[in-house]
C-alpha cells in the first residue's frame, strides 16, 4: 500500500481507530449503566495504559454527549429503512406537489424534477397532549404544541411552512437568501434569522409571538405589520391587528407549553378550560355563566385538566365534579 | 492518567469538538512523517480531559490548536530522525487566525439533517438499537427488550454505532459510514501524499 511505513518501528502499535472503537465500547457500557467495581478498575487500567486511551475515552465521552442532540428527531424517526410502500407512496405525493407548481409557474418542469428527487412536503404532526421537537435540514427547529400540523418545504430560495392547525414555535437559523415564510391560510410570517410562534386561532386568524428578531405579517401581499421581540400580535378576518406589549415573564408563559405547562395569568375560567380543550380529551365545563368570567392565574400542567379544575374549585370556592369525558364546575 | 469528567466531557463537546474538522484538516496539510493525525487528535484530547481547570482558557479554538502543536513537537524531539530545522519551522507554525472558514464552521456544527442521514447508514441491528437510545430516549433494557435481544447486544450495538458515528463526526462529516470503515483517512491519505510528492 501507498501508506508510510514509520521510520522507526515501534513495535505492534494498537492503530488509533482500534482505541477509538475501543473508547465507544466504554462509553456504550456506561452508558448502559453505573460499573461495577471492578469494571471500573479495569476501565482505570486501560485508560492510564496509554494517553491514547484516555484521550479517546474523553473524545467518546464528548461525542456521546454531542449525540444526545439527535432526540430533536423526535419519535417518527424511523427505527428501520422506510418498508417498501412508504416510498412509493411519497412518489405520488410529490408529483401531485410538482403538477401543481407545474400548473402555476412557468418553470414547472425543472423544479418537478428536482423535487421528486428530494422530500415532498411530508407534514408533520402532533396528537393532542403532545408537544414534539423537529428539526429541519437546514438547521432550523419547530416545535409543535399540541394538536399541530405542519407541513414544511423547503426549496433552494425559500423555506415555506404551512400551519394547517395548531400552535408552533419557530427557532430560524439565519439565510438572507432564503425566506422563512409560515402561512395559515392566507396569513403569512416571514423571518430571517429568529424565534417566534404562530398559532392558528381560526381560518382566518393567527396570534405571533416574537421572542426573538423581528418578523413580518402579511395577508395575501398586503403587509399587516412588522413584530418585534417581546410582541404578542394577534389578526383576525377583516379586523385590525391587535398588538400587545409583553414582559418577559409573559413571554415566557406564552412558551410555557413547551415543558407541558400552561400558565393561565389573566385568563378567565372560561378561557382556561377552552385552553385545557387543546390538550385534553377531558372537557372542563363552566355550568355557570356567573362564574365563567371570574378570573384566575396559576401555573397547570397541560395533561391534568382534573386537577386544575380541582384547584380553581377549592381557591374559588366552586364544586368540581367528574362525570365521564368532563369535569363540570358549578357553584357550591 | 485521571479519566475525563462528565463536566469536562460537556466542556469538550462544546467548546472543542467543533473545532476538531477544522484542525484536523490543518493537521493533515502539515503532515509529519510517521506522526498520524488520529494519534495525534487522541492525545491532545488526552492532555485537554486531565488540565486541572478550563476556566482559564478564553480562546478554546487556539487552544486546541496549541495542544495538538506541543504533541507534535514533542514526539517530533523524542525522533532521532528528524533534522533540528524541521522542528524550528514547525515551532514557528501560526495558528490559523480566528476565523474559521465557512466549511470548518458548516463541518463543526454538524446539522440535525446531517446526524439524522448518518444514522440512517448505521448497519440496521446497529441503527435500530441507536435510534431507540438516543432518538426514543429508552435505556438499554428497554431497548433490549423493544428489540427482543440481550442487553448485552444493545450495548454491542451502541458500542458500534458510536464507533462509526465517532469516525465521522469530527473528521467534518464529509463522508458517509459505509465508506468509512477502513482505518485510515483516503482523504487525509490523498493530501499527505500530495505534500510529500514536493519534498
Amino acid at each position: 500500500m501507498n501508506h508510510p511505513t514509520p521510520t522507526e518501528p515501534t513495535g505492534p502499535r494498537e492503530t488509533a481507530a482500534d482505541i477509538e472503537q475501543a473508547a465507544a465500547d466504554w462509553v456504550a457500557r456506561l452508558d448502559r449503566g453505573p460499573l461495577s467495581d471492578e469494571e471500573q478498575a479495569e476501565l482505570e487500567q486501560w485508560a492510564a495504559a496509554d494517553s491514547r486511551h484516555s484521550g479517546a475515552y474523553a473524545r467518546a465521552m464528548a461525542l456521546n454527549i454531542h449525540l444526545d442532540r439527535v432526540v430533536a428527531l423526535g419519535n417518527n424517526f424511523p427505527v428501520a429503512p422506510e418498508p417498501m410502500e412508504a416510498p412509493t407512496r411519497r412518489r405520488v405525493m410529490a408529483v401531485a406537489a410538482g403538477v401543481l407548481v407545474a400548473a402555476t409557474t412557468g418553470i414547472g418542469l425543472f423544479t418537478l424534477n428536482r423535487r421528486s428527487a428530494s422530500a415532498p412536503a411530508a407534514s408533520i404532526a402532533t396528537a393532542k397532549g403532545a408537544v414534539r421537537q423537529v428539526a429541519l435540514r437546514e438547521g432550523s427547529r419547530i416545535t409543535l404544541n399540541t394538536g399541530s400540523q405542519v407541513r414544511p418545504d423547503l426549496t433552494p430560495d425559500l423555506r415555506r411552512i404551512d400551519l394547517d392547525e395548531g400552535e408552533a414555535l419557530f427557532d430560524v437559523t439565519k439565510d438572507p437568501d432564503r425566506p422563512f415564510i409560515v402561512y395559515a391560510g392566507d396569513l403569512s410570517v416571514r423571518a430571517v434569522g429568529t424565534s417566534f410562534t404562530v398559532r392558528r386561532t381560526g381560518p382566518d386568524a393567527i396570534r405571533v409571538v416574537v421572542t426573538e428578531g423581528v418578523v413580518e405579517v402579511s395577508r395575501k401581499d398586503e403587509v399587516l405589520g412588522r413584530v418585534h421581540a417581546g410582541i404578542s400580535f394577534a389578526v383576525e378576518a377583516a379586523s385590525t391587528p391587535i398588538i400587545t406589549t409583553l414582559n418577559p415573564s409573559q413571554v415566557d408563559s406564552a412558551l410555557a407549553w413547551r415543558e407541558g405547562r400552561l400558565d393561565l395569568q389573566g385568563m378567565t375560567l372560561s378561557e382556561a378550560a377552552e385552553e385545557f380543550s387543546r390538550y385534553s380529551n377531558l372537557r372542563i365545563r363552566v355550568n355557570d355563566p356567573s362564574i365563567a368570567n371570574l378570573h384566575i392565574t396559576g401555573v397547570y400542567a397541560t395533561s391534568d385538566p382534573e386537577g386544575f379544575a380541582r384547584n380553581v374549585a377549592l381557591s374559588l370556592g366552586l364544586r368540581s365534579e367528574r362525570r365521564g369525558d368532563e369535569v363540570i364546575l358549578s357553584k357550591l | 492518567m485521571t479519566l475525563t469528567t462528565p463536566a469536562r466531557a460537556l466542556w469538550l463537546t462544546t467548546r472543542i469538538l467543533v473545532h476538531e474538522p477544522e484542525l484536523r484538516s490543518w493537521l493533515t496539510r502539515r503532515s509529519v512523517p510517521g506522526l498520524d493525525v488520529d494519534d495525534i487528535i487522541q492525545e491532545s484530547y488526552a492532555i485537554l480531559a486531565g488540565l486541572q481547570s478550563v476556566d482559564h482558557i478564553h480562546n478554546p479554538r487556539i487552544y486546541f490548536f496549541e495542544v495538538a502543536k506541543s504533541v507534535i513537537l514533542q514526539s517530533l524531539r523524542r525522533s532521532r530522525v528528524i533534522a533540528f530545522s524541521a522542528i524550528a519551522e514547525f515551532d514557528a507554525l501560526l495558528i490559523p487566525d480566528d476565523a474559521p472558514s465557512p466549511e470548518a464552521i458548516a463541518a463543526g456544527r454538524q446539522e440535525l439533517g446531517r446526524l439524522a442521514e448518518l444514522i440512517e447508514d448505521l448497519p440496521p441491528k446497529c441503527r435500530e438499537a441507536f435510534v431507540l437510545r438516543k432518538v426514543r430516549g429508552l435505556s438499554q433494557r428497554d431497548v433490549a427488550s423493544a428489540m427482543g435481544v440481550s442487553e448485552n447486544t444493545v450495548e454491542k450495538h451502541i458500542g458500534k454505532a458510536l464507533g462509526l458515528l465517532s469516525r465521522i463526526i469530527g473528521r467534518g462529516g464529509s463522508r458517509r459510514v459505509t465508506s468509512s470503515y477502513g482505518n485510515e483517512s483516503p482523504d487525509a491519505d490523498g493530501a499527505d501524499r500530495a505534500t510529500r510528492d514536493r519534498r
